[in-house]
């Protein structure tokens, strides 16, 4: 008898599950599958395929498929139509930035409760910047998937030619504000520096490294208000402003990522980068350094996650058990390894594969010793998006010579002050 | 006999244009209707949706950058249609009559049509470039420039224009093409036996023959050119400074970057307005002026 | 009228030519460079050399010859079913007298006034109520049928002499043997447009596709392409490359289709 009903259990799992269409996984018969949605292609595709592939070779029960979406700018769109047609992955990867709207759908896993009662996940050995980015309030919304942070990546040969030294550890605003306009000659078109300048996060980013640099904030403790027009924040901007309209060292990128060829070519001197960009520079010989600072040399630092989508009990244990798996020490500096990725966790360093890692990527260690100076994180807001837009008008404008820093700040903080009353 | 004729025409009609009403309506004014229904919504399609009624609406009006977009998608709209139609109808007529190569030059016009807007845009950057562009590079040759083109707020929508103008001009050549090919020679050649000169000939033979496609092209082309959006997308995505935010772009990026569909819907209804009463006097004006079969 | 070999024509046409090729020929270069070569700015216009091997590595890179077999698919069935459709439509509206006819036309030509952006998400669901998402009929049902294509037809139907279908219809020819005895011969020209736009915008489709499909072996060739576009990591080289394959049926397409556009006097039968 219970025989029998356990057959007609099954089935009617099996019916279930298969009715979910496309982009879903099943479970049948004991093995559940799953599905991982990304955008990873070239070396991290290959990666990533091999490592799901060894995962189910090590894992009877579970199947992991991995699938790409396509382009990664687009994830949000692709998920947020697969969540309101009922058919969606049990992971996918998403951008930091979305972490506070993913939060709301009560598709997204909240992984809090599965981290306490788990504690072989070891979450606190996730650097501190990746913690901060998933946690939206009480819910922590994805297990982090990549970290990275801006640095000071130079031209070597063009210091060489100026007869200047390289950037050290010391280095201050002055300094780097010096060696951009020395490195900066208009008769062959060259620059000292390079700056996104498109008015999207890539443009604010960069100035919330300088604007923590100088004591300022973003938002104020209780997120009601704007902070980023304080003085700190003005002399931020100022420095910007000095360089890219009364020193023009600075080659304003509109952001489709021109800056990345020109330095490959010689062009631009200094660029404020992260290590994604480093591929890309076959023919320089490039340094890296911490960023140039005052009193500090905060940086910042752009978190990526997995987000699990709730597809059921035994999805979801299997999707967590995967994501585990990848990101335990050995697993994940086998990607760094195979990818250039920095190390996600502190325990990374001390895994005997770091020192390759460190050997076959030119001054990656740089990279990983800086996510120390990445002490602060962006709100972790739905409304976050749309304090940066206010942001990056304020900061094209003023890049633009079109407004001044003081002005232009305060105007964006009247309006962010209004979004955070609106709430979302 | 006459009647049995007309009352079956009705049959007829209605059963040649049914497949077509039942595939648009499914495919097109079903998810019209729910958009609809999205503008008076705040929705922000993760979360369950809260009625808002006319809430949208009002916030929209305003709103000085939606105002705004509405200006700059018409400043786009009136630049782009007489220039690539008027450009198109010139290339028309210079391909039409036989010319060596024409094989070779109308593929080239059309290559730019069937180019991705990836690679224009890609392109386009290079080429306008402030500082490393070719263009520059030319100009200053001839001591003009430089210029900031997609960098400048000032410039920015008129370096759009050109570029989609270049980008569609093919796709008109070939409609009017299409159209001057049904331009019966002997029409032609009478007009010249009694004397007619180019213009004279082009003026009273061409034109009105050529005005069914005229009207087409410029129907369709204005709505095109109220929703432009792909070639912002890959250059200057809206910027600078909200210089080239045209209607579209505004709403992708309430919809799909602040969250707000509702919102962003109420807007396309409003583009949706724009665009019927355009269409609507388009097509009233031309059913006066166009000239159909002798 | 006689050509002369040079006609002043020339003077226009070769440098509109040239502004018109220019990005595909940047596109051929990149195509043939080096990844090194393709990441300078100013970009090389003249390669060191041909470096072929972009091409089978992009095809290797993902399933290319899949991607064209279903992108072939879908943009043929999206052709034939709009010059099939959209002639019984257009000729519809173009001459017969119905009841609703001309409210019905702008109904449907208002569709084409309201954004993909908006109607994706809802179209995605009526497709999903289908059972279509994830298969190629995704693709296709939505586009069996463009209002474009429908005003196209009409306007040229229009221009033909009713004459001719009046003398057919009297002759005892019912009125959908008039559409395809007497009319589509006589309007070459506008299939043919027609047939060239549809395949163009099926072929180059992106956004829809994005959101239709979910599984690479129903992906087309720019879901394909889209995904060498990474945010920080453009492989130009094999991006172009990628194009330039994509680009290819396009223009031998036109090439083709471009017989129709020769002025051809043989059959019209509006003589004097």
């Amino acid at each position: 008898m219970r025989r029998s009903l356990l057959f007609v259990a099954a089935l009617l799992l099996v019916l279930v599950a298969g009715c979910g269409g496309s982009g879903s996984g099943s479970s049948n018969g004991g093995r559940v599958n799953i599905v991982l949605w990304h955008g990873y292609v070239d070396i991290e595709g290959r990666a990533l395929a091999d490592e799901a592939k060894r995962f189910n070779a090590t894992h009877s029960k579970i199947h992991v498929t991995v699938q790409n979406y396509g382009n990664a700018d687009y994830a949000l769109q692709k998920v947020l139509t697969a969540i309101r047609g009922g058919s969606y992955p049990d992971i996918v990867y998403l951008y930091g930035s979305w972490a506070a709207n993913m939060a709301r759908t009560p598709k997204a896993v909240d992984v809090a409760p599965l981290i306490k009662s788990d504690p072989s996940i070891n979450w606190n050995d996730f650097w501190p910047a990746e913690r901060q980015a998933v946690t939206v309030g009480d819910k922590i919304v994805g297990v982090p998937a990549l970290v990275d942070n801006l640095a000071l990546v130079y031209n070597k040969k063009l210091f060489d030619q100026a007869g200047m030294s390289y950037p050290t550890a010391d280095w201050t605003w002055d300094d780097f504000r010096a060696a951009a306009k020395r490195l900066t000659d208009p008769s062959t078109k060259q620059f000292g520096w390079a700056y996104v300048n498109d008015a999207s996060e890539d443009t604010v980013w960069r100035f919330d490294a300088l604007l923590w640099q100088a004591g300022g904030d973003i938002l104020t403790p209780d997120q009601k208000h704007a902070a980023f027009n304080s003085p700190a924040g003005v002399a931020a901007a100022t420095l910007l402003q000095q360089m890219a309209t009364v020193d023009h060292s600075v080659y304003l990128d509109n952001g489709n990522g021109n800056y990345a060829n020109l330095f490959n070519s010689g062009k631009i001197a200094m660029l404020f980068t992260g290590p994604w960009d480093l591929s890309g520079f076959p023919d320089v010989d490039y340094g890296i350094q911490i960023l140039p600072g005052n009193q500090n040399h905060q940086t910042i630092s752009g978190p990526d996650q997995w987000v699990m989508l709730d597809n059921g009990d035994a999805r979801r244990n299997a999707a967590w058990t995967f994501l585990k798996w990848f990101t335990s020490p050995t697993e994940a500096m086998q990607w760094s390894l195979a990818t250039g990725d920095l190390p996600i966790r502190a325990s990374q360093i001390q895994t005997p594969t770091y020192p390759k890692y460190t050997a076959k990527y030119k001054g990656i260690a740089t990279f990983v010793d800086n996510e120390q100076n990445a002490l602060k994180a962006r709100p972790v807001l739905p409304t976050y998006n749309e304090i940066s837009q206010a942001m990056g008008q304020a900061i094209q404008a003023i890049l633009l010579g079109k407004a001044q820093p003081q002005q232009a700040l305060d105007q964006a903080a009247q309006e962010v002050d209004q979004i955070l009353a609106q709430g979302s | 006999m006459i009647q049995r004729a007309l009352g079956s025409d009705h049959l007829a009609g209605w059963l040649f244009v049914l497949p077509a009403v039942v595939l648009i309506g499914v495919f097109g004014i079903l998810p019209i209707g729910w958009a609809l229904l999205l503008s008076f919504q705040h929705n922000d399609l993760l979360t369950a949706p809260t009625w808002v009624g006319v809430d949208n609406y009002r916030t929209l009006v305003h709103d000085p950058v939606f105002r705004d977009s509405i200006r700059r998608t018409l400043v786009y709209t009136a630049l782009f249609v007489p220039l690539s139609v008027g450009g198109a109808m010139g290339v028309a007529l210079l391909l039409h009559r036989p010319i060596r190569f024409s094989r070779f030059y109308r593929t080239a016009v059309f290559v730019p049509v069937a180019t991705s807007t990836v690679a224009t845009g890609i392109i386009f950057n290079w080429l306008l470039e402030p500082t490393y562009g070719i263009v520059n590079f030319l100009l200053d040759k001839v001591g003009l420039g430089p210029y900031g083109f997609f960098q400048d707020p000032d410039q920015a929508l008129y370096a759009i224009v050109a570029m989609t103008v270049w980008g569609w001009l093919g796709f008109d050549v070939i409609i009017y093409l299409a159209a001057l090919q049904g331009i019966p020679e002997d029409l032609m050649e009478a007009a010249q036996l009694d004397g007619a000169g180019r213009w004279a000939t082009f003026r009273h033979v061409v034109w009105p023959l050529l005005s069914p496609a005229t009207l087409f092209l410029i129907v369709w082309s204005t709505i095109n050119a109220l929703q432009v959006f792909d070639e912002i997308y890959v250059t200057t995505r809206g910027g600078p400074l909200r210089a080239t935010t045209v209607l579209v772009y505004y709403l992708y990026n309430q919809a799909f970057e602040l969250f707000h569909a509702g919102y962003a819907a109420a807007a396309a209804e409003v583009l949706f307005l724009i665009t019927l009463v355009f269409s609507v006097v388009q097509l009233w004006l031309g059913s006066r002026r166009v000239h159909y079969s002798s | 009228m006689r050509t002369w070999p040079f006609s002043p024509r020339h003077v226009v046409l070769i440098p509109l030519s040239a502004l018109m090729l220019l990005p595909l020929v940047w596109m051929l270069v990149t195509s043939i460079e080096t990844l090194a070569e393709s990441r300078h700015f100013p970009p090389t216009l003249v390669p060191s050399g041909i470096h072929w091997q972009n091409y089978p590595d992009a095809l290797a890179a993902a399933p290319f010859g899949r991607f064209f077999t279903n992108s072939l698919i879908v943009t043929l069935a999206s052709v034939a079913g709009n010059l099939l459709l959209c002639s019984l439509a257009g000729y519809a509206f173009a001459r017969l007298r119905f009841f609703g006819r001309d409210v019905t036309f702008i109904a449907l030509l208002a569709t084409l006034m309201v954004p993909f952006q908006v109607t994706m998400i809802p179209t995605f669901l009526i497709v999903q109520h289908l059972g279509l998402v994830n298969t190629l009929g995704a693709l296709i049902a939505p586009n069996l049928v463009t209002p474009f294509g429908i005003f196209l037809l009409r306007q040229f139907f229009r221009t033909l002499p009713v004459e001719l279908e009046e003398a057919a219809r009297i002759d005892g020819c019912s009125r959908l043997g008039v559409l395809f005895r007497v009319v589509l011969p006589l309007s070459m020209p506008a299939l043919a447009t027609l047939a060239i736009v549809t395949f163009l915008w099926t072929w180059n489709d992106f956004l829809w596709p994005l959101i239709a499909i979910s599984s690479t072996d129903k992906m087309t060739v720019q879901l394909g392409l889209a995904s060498f576009q990474g945010a920080h990591q453009t492989n130009w080289t094999l991006l172009m490359a990628g194009n330039v394959m994509a680009l290819a049926p396009m223009l031998l397409v036109f090439v083709v289709a471009q017989r129709w556009f020769v002025q051809s006097l043989a059959s019209t039968g509006v003589k004097g």
